[in-house]
């Protein structure tokens, strides 16, 4: 039915368009923020609107800096997104980053120092002067990363089995395991750290590919500050778990097992969805997360660190999963999402950096976003059962 | 301007000369990158370094890692991406010190490592104190004074509170303590307390240790920031006695803070080795600065602090020489 209007009469506003109006515009928001791209929409907005103010944050030399420090966050964030999904938590990401660190590179230094190290536990049974028991070795460096992931994978199998077998929860295991694997790598070095590691095991976490160079080639040598990494050997084993990640979670059964536990774990099991496994085999993964993540680290950092995952690692960590959206109530998560979010925190992170915040006015601030997150995690997850049929 | 900042900057200042450090015509983009604020030494140093850069015009950026190398390593390559003219470095540790000062010199910008040295002392300038020589110059004291109120015959118990051996400053103070003690080795039963330079760790540890040997003689901190965790395991026992009482233990410490001065003028403690921490800004300084004016990227040196042990011998006439001492006659204890 069409209305008809007397000619040079005044048109007047039409409530009932102006409400479809707002509506639509109500519509539009909670498509937004429902959309997988959210979190991506917002960091590209906050580049933007930081642009003017912070002129470094465009520069090449920055964003190479933003993507190396991307990678190894990405990896653990990943494992995380696993024990999110099914309504847990791991604590002890940290801890097994610190010991497999130490584990790595007791076995793979090609030298060590007595005076330093004498005192610890391993001096004189697996490590010497002359180095670990893989210096030199064929594939060493392969084998040093396979015994790191191998250790990863037994302490996930024993955080999964608590939980799944003893119904444990998960943050109390986790934070066990955290306290109890923390001491053991710090005791195993008595708190030092092991340098003089192979180069083609510090490749994996500073190798570059491709390197990029803007401007005229003036001289023949270009200097290397100039030079920006941008293929990495980082990035491509966190784009590489990425992506194994996002087939074993989105296009898997096994994926779909993950969700139906996090959604409700007494239906998926009358469902016959073998919960137990599911749940060890998620602790498992997210412990094999930590250990690469800490082969990146310990590689950049070109040391083996007991204490490396200490500090504020697991706030960056869950804050990054959080942040790209991954629910705390489990039975909700993407990598794609975790990829998002963790490149907001690195964007977060760096740009308070870059506006000269201390390292106290920085955690505030990391602590308020992830607050923030959690909150919209609260509401996104209101809204999308609101539009559920 | 806070209170500590005025008195270290004026102290730095009235040691260094306003004039060492150019003009805002010369004016440099400095990155100071520490790794934390812990101590009376660091706060001190990070006051004169800060100061000192800024009132000569240079711009200074800070960058707190809060004991965390990776951290650290991340904030050093963001200050690079900024374009800063040079770095200066209190590190975490030894072996981070020697990746970043790596990462710095590779992006060619120079980098001056402020008294916590690399493991790899051949690159970027490091200004480092002798720390062996100077705890043994304090340990010996201690030493000397032990044997002295003891009879000929009795072995005496000597505890060291050890630092983190990561750090090479630790190494080299447990060093000197053995340099010490060797040289009356029959006389000395050592016993060795891991502090991680963490006073929480510090105070288990050495709770344990003095329950298991309560009949200590002498002690050597590697670190005066631990003599207050040191008296709060000792003043319950009744081992927190003065220098003369009966069952005082010797006791000395390492830095030169201004607790450290006060305890020794009171009595409690009887030596601490003292790093010059003026003489290190301002050789920090002043060599990133002359690098940068000479366009030097990867500035090589080591600069070395000779120290000095204040005793309680030499109290009257090297007080003034030592920073916490200065420190504590501006105040610093009442603040």
């Amino acid at each position: 039915m069409t209305e008809t209007r007397p000619a040079g009469a005044i048109p007047r506003p039409d409530p009932s368009a102006a409400a479809t109006g707002a509506s639509r515009l109500g519509r539009r928001a909670r498509s937004l923020l429902l959309s997988d791209y959210f979190v991506l929409w917002l960091s590209l907005a906050y580049f933007l609107a930081l642009l003017p103010f912070l002129p470094t944050l465009g520069t090449p030399a920055n964003l190479a800096n933003l993507l190396s420090n991307m990678w190894p966050l990405l990896v653990v964030a990943i494992g995380q997104t696993f024990v999110l999904t099914i309504a847990g938590i791991d604590l002890s990401q940290g801890s097994v980053a610190g010991l497999t660190s130490v584990v790595g590179a007791m076995l793979l230094a090609t030298a060590a120092p007595a005076q330093v190290l004498s005192n610890a536990p391993i001096w004189g049974v697996v490590l010497t002067e002359a180095g670990g028991p893989l210096a030199g070795v064929a594939w060493g460096t392969a084998l040093g990363v396979a015994a790191m992931v191998a250790l990863a994978a037994l302490i996930g199998l024993a955080n999964g089995a608590a939980v799944a077998v003893l119904r444990m929860p998960a943050f109390m295991v986790t934070l066990v395991t955290m306290i109890a694997v923390g001491a053991f790598a710090i005791w195993l070095t008595q708190s030092n750290n092991i340098r003089e590691l192979p180069e083609d095991f510090v490749a994996l976490g500073k190798g570059t590919l491709v390197s990029v160079y803007f401007g005229e080639r003036a001289e023949p040598q270009i200097p290397r500050r100039q030079l920006h990494d941008f293929v990495t050997w980082p990035m491509l084993i966190a784009l590489g778990v990425a992506v194994l990640a996002h087939v074993a979670l989105n296009r898997t059964v096994f994926g779909r097992w993950v969700f139906a536990v996090g959604v409700n774990r007494t239906a998926a099991e009358i469902s016959g969805v073998p919960v137990r496994r599911v749940i060890v085999a998620v602790f498992v993964i997210s412990a094999v997360c930590a250990a690469i993540g800490s082969v990146l680290y310990t590689a950049r950092l070109e040391t083996g660190r007991p204490t490396l995952g200490g500090g504020n690692f697991l706030l960056d960590v869950i804050g990054a999963t959080v942040i790209g959206g991954t629910s705390l109530f489990g039975g909700k998560a993407k990598i794609l999402w975790t990829f998002f979010g963790v490149l907001f925190f690195v964007l977060l992170s760096n740009t308070l950096n870059l506006m000269n915040l201390s390292a106290f006015h920085i955690d505030m601030v990391k602590g308020g976003v992830i607050l923030a997150a959690a909150l919209l995690d609260v509401a996104r997850t209101r809204m999308s059962r609101g539009a559920a049929p | 301007m806070t209170r500590l900042t005025s008195l270290a900057a004026g102290a730095a200042l009235a040691a260094l000369g306003a004039g060492s450090f150019g003009s805002a015509a010369s004016a440099a983009t400095i990155c100071f990158a520490f790794q934390d604020l812990e101590t009376e030494f660091w706060v001190a140093g990070h006051q004169a370094i800060t100061t000192t850069l800024t009132e000569a015009g240079h711009t200074v950026i800070e960058r707190n890692a809060n004991e965390d190398a990776n951290r650290q390593l991340e904030q050093v390559r963001d200050c690079i991406a900024q374009g800063v003219d040079g770095i200066i470095l209190i590190p975490q540790d030894g072996e981070s010190a020697t990746t970043i000062v790596a990462e710095a010199q590779d992006s060619d910008v120079p980098i001056a490592v402020f008294n916590r040295p690399p493991s790899d002392l051949s690159r970027g300038i490091v200004v480092v104190a002798d720390n062996a020589t100077i705890a043994s110059q304090a340990v010996d004291h201690i030493v000397a004074k032990a044997l002295e109120a003891a009879p000929t015959d009795a072995t005496l118990n000597a505890l060291i509170v050890v630092g983190d051996l990561g750090d090479p400053n630790a190494v080299g103070r447990k060093d000197g303590f053995y340099a010490a003690i060797d040289k009356h080795a029959d006389r000395f039963n050592v016993i060795e307390v891991a502090s991680q330079w963490d006073a929480a760790t510090a105070l288990a540890n050495l709770e344990a240790a003095v329950t298991a040997t309560p009949d200590i003689d002498l002690l050597f901190t590697s670190s005066d920031f631990l003599f207050p965790t040191i008296r709060s395991v000792f003043e319950p026992r009744g081992m927190w006695k003065k220098s003369g009482d009966e069952g005082h233990v010797w006791m000395a410490g390492l830095d030169g803070d201004a607790t450290a001065c006060q305890l020794i003028k009171d009595g409690y403690v009887d030596a601490t080795g003292v790093q010059d921490l003026y003489f290190e800004a301002e050789q920090s300084m002043s060599a990133i600065l002359a690098a940068i004016e000479a366009g030097e990227t990867q500035p090589n040196q080591v600069i070395e602090d000779p120290g000095f042990a204040l005793t309680s011998d030499n109290l009257a006439e090297r007080e003034m020489d030592m920073w916490g001492c200065v420190l504590l006659a501006a105040g610093f204890l009442n603040k």
